[in-house]
């Protein structure tokens, strides 16, 4: 580091010695600059007869770099230490005196507690005990958060928290104007927006007011903050999401709960207006088609029997007794063969008194014989015997009426 | 050691003491007075080296910076008699330095709690003629104005003080008064929540209803339109009919008839009990010769 610079730094340092004496209208007595008295210069010497090798503080030290120098030494000490703790003691001077100001940060430097100057970012060169320097960052966006129940507008209570980005703008402002800026800066936040949420119904501070209202406290806060001189420049406020404070939070969750199941009722019922309604329409639809249905029915069935007749009737005009004769044998003949018969002679109603075991014959299942042999009839369980039965009837009244 | 080094050294020492006694330095974050037997000599020195007589005059620091103070919650009654909790903090600094030191003797304990005082009784004042909506929302930058000057004003009168801000921090419900508030807040989410319930059924009643009757309608219609045509059907049908069977109503009941008969006795559980001697059996008896 330093190592190779004690020759440099003496040049170094007796140049701003130079300079800080002669920046001062004041005499500086207890320095060992060149207009000092010479009797004062005489003491320090003395004084450093006594105090060598206990370079205590700064001030002193950095008085016996300054009156070396020119000392050509000490009574009764060789030259040699005198230099050497000389050099010592500049070094460490210089060690403490040389100091970097870093891209992100600025420094104010204050010479016997007046402000002085500024520095930008550099190595830079200042002088322990008589200046001081302030270092912070400047460029870096520091963040804290606070949180707290306040009044609305509408005398509710919520639950606001709230994040704030800021950083040191103006150091000097920073450091000299305001006892404890950060801590100003907290009680201007805590002011500014409990003055914003006081003046916002608790409806918008719990929806969508809270961007508006972010921004309002932070305009209002860089007011505070620009009034104090605190030197800091507010970047963003952001209002997290603001909630009900824990007491009423139940009832809060129960109105999304009860928003939600008006919803639900709502599609609910919807869903049944879809079931019902098309369920409907269908079974319109079917009505109708059984009645295309019925109507195409009839109608052809009429168009049919009425064709049948016709043409039937186009014969009955060429010869109607015959056909009428004929249809009338026919369907005699489609009856009696398809039904049960008894013949009865009647005569001249002298057979007034006939039984007939009509509920015998009935529950012969009706099992008549018919003339046609049909062996379709799968059902049939009839007998012989049954079956010829009602013939059997018919030759009695055929030989009857033989006899008679 | 020779006598003249030692001399030297005691003189030196001296010279020392004198020097450090005859300077004073008032950095830029304060304020300073000089003091000749407790007597204000030198006002407001500026920031910097200065020169004093040695333990003749003697010099007081005061921090300059814009101070904090931080007062405690207190009770305050608004003009309908609510209470209300209210948290305030004043920005001061030191105006006029030698009235400073001679109201507080340069004590920032004495000046604080002298403050305070005035920045209570300010407040009470001017709470007490608002409501409490009015301490609460609209005018809060009124109030504080009002009492940011009234403070200022007696302030640098009274203690060499400038009151450059009065802020108030918090305006809380004490806690007895909270608990009702969120009772009442709980009571109107209650009211919403039934609100929105209600609503719900009730539109789902509307559309059930609205279904159910729209469900009605539509078969009713259908049944209207159906029997429209059914009747179409029958009426076209019977047309046929008749314009068919209107050519010799004599035949055509002939003719249906023996359909009839034809349906009717189909099936062998049909027993007819027949005449021999009816026309249909005309030639069963006798020779076929008529």
């Amino acid at each position: 580091m330093a190592w190779n610079e004690p020759g440099g730094g003496k040049n170094n340092n007796q140049d701003p010695w130079g300079s800080g004496g002669g920046n001062n209208d004041k005499n500086n007595g207890n320095r060992g600059g060149k207009q000092g008295p010479p009797d004062l210069d005489e003491a320090l010497k003395k004084l450093q007869d006594s105090l060598n090798g206990l370079f205590g503080g700064k001030k002193g030290s950095s008085n016996n770099g300054g009156g070396n120098n020119r000392s050509g030494g000490g009574a009764g000490i060789p030259k040699a230490v005198w230099m050497i703790g000389g050099l010592v003691i500049i070094a460490f001077w210089l060690f403490s005196a040389v100091y970097t100001v870093d891209e992100q940060e600025q420094a104010i430097v204050l010479r016997f507690g007046e402000y002085h100057r500024t520095v930008e970012p550099g190595l830079h060169l200042y002088f322990p005990p008589i200046e001081k320097k302030f270092q912070r960052n400047v460029t870096q966006v520091r963040s804290y958060r606070q949180q707290g129940q306040m009044l609305t507008e509408d005398e509710n209570i919520v639950e606001v928290p709230v994040a704030i980005q800021y950083r040191i703008s103006n150091l000097e402002n920073f450091v000299l104007k305001v006892e404890d800026p950060e801590t100003s800066l907290r009680h201007a936040t805590e002011s500014a927006l409990r003055h914003v949420v006081g003046s916002t119904s608790m409806h918008q501070v719990l929806t969508e007011g809270r961007e508006q209202m972010g921004v309002e406290t932070t305009e209002r806060l860089q007011r505070y903050l620009d009034t104090y001189n605190t030197g800091i420049t507010v970047v963003q406020v952001n209002i997290e999401s603001a909630q009900a404070p824990a007491e009423v939070q139940d009832a809060f969750d129960d109105v999304i709960r009860a928003r939600e199941d008006e919803v639900r009722e709502r599609n609910q019922a919807e869903s049944y207006a879809n079931g019902v309604i098309p369920e409907a329409r269908g079974q319109a639809q079917r009505l109708l088609e059984e009645a295309n249905g019925y109507r195409d029915e009839v109608i052809a069935r009429a168009d049919g029997e009425a064709q049948r007749f016709n043409q039937l009737y186009v014969q009955y005009e060429m010869s109607p007794e015959v056909l009428r004769e004929r249809m009338y044998i026919e369907t005699l003949q489609d009856v009696m063969s398809s039904t049960s018969k008894i013949l009865v002679s009647g005569g001249d109603g002298n057979n007034n008194l006939l039984y007939l075991p009509l509920d015998k014959l009935m529950q012969q299942g009706g099992g008549g014989s018919s003339s046609s042999s049909s062996s379709a009839r799968t059902d049939s369980t009839t007998s012989d015997a049954q079956s010829r039965m009602p013939v059997q009837i018919q030759q009695r009244d055929l030989r009857s009426r033989e006899s008679r | 050691m020779s006598n003249k080094t030692i001399f030297g050294l005691i003189i030196a020492l001296i010279l020392v003491v004198v020097g450090w006694n005859s300077f004073f330095v008032v950095s830029q974050i304060e304020r300073g007075i000089v003091l000749q037997f407790g007597k204000v000599v030198k006002d407001d020195v500026q920031p910097g080296l200065h020169f004093k007589l040695p333990f003749i005059q003697e010099h007081r620091l005061f921090d300059g910076r814009l101070l904090t103070l931080d007062s405690a919650t207190q009770r305050y009654l608004t003009l309908e008699k609510k209470a209300l909790m209210v948290d305030s903090y004043a920005k001061w600094r030191i105006a006029n330095v030698e009235r400073f030191y001679t109201a507080t003797s340069g004590m920032r304990s004495i000046a604080e709690e002298r403050l305070s005082r005035q920045l209570e009784s300010g407040l009470r004042n001017e709470v007490a003629r608002r409501t409490l909506n009015e301490v609460v929302s609209g005018e809060r930058d009124q109030l504080m104005a009002d009492i940011t000057s009234t403070l200022d004003t007696s302030a640098r009168r009274e203690l060499g003080i400038e009151v450059l801000d009065v802020r108030v921090k918090a305006i809380d419900l004490p806690s007895e008064v909270n608990r009702s508030v969120f009772e009442r807040m709980s009571s109107e989410r209650e009211r919403e929540a039934r609100e929105h319930r209600a609503k719900g059924r009730e539109l789902a009643e509307g559309i059930r209803a609205d279904a159910d009757r729209q469900q009605r309608v539509i078969l009713a219609e259908a049944f209207r339109e159906a029997e429209q045509i059914r009747g179409d059907g029958d009426a076209q049908s019977a047309a046929i009919y008749s314009e068919a069977y209107n050519k010799d109503p004599e035949f055509y009941s002939f003719y249906r008839s023996l359909q009839a008969y034809r349906e009717s006795f189909s099936s062998k559980s049909d027993i007819l009990v027949l005449d021999p001697e009816s026309e249909f059996f005309r030639y069963l008896q006798g020779n076929g010769v008529r």
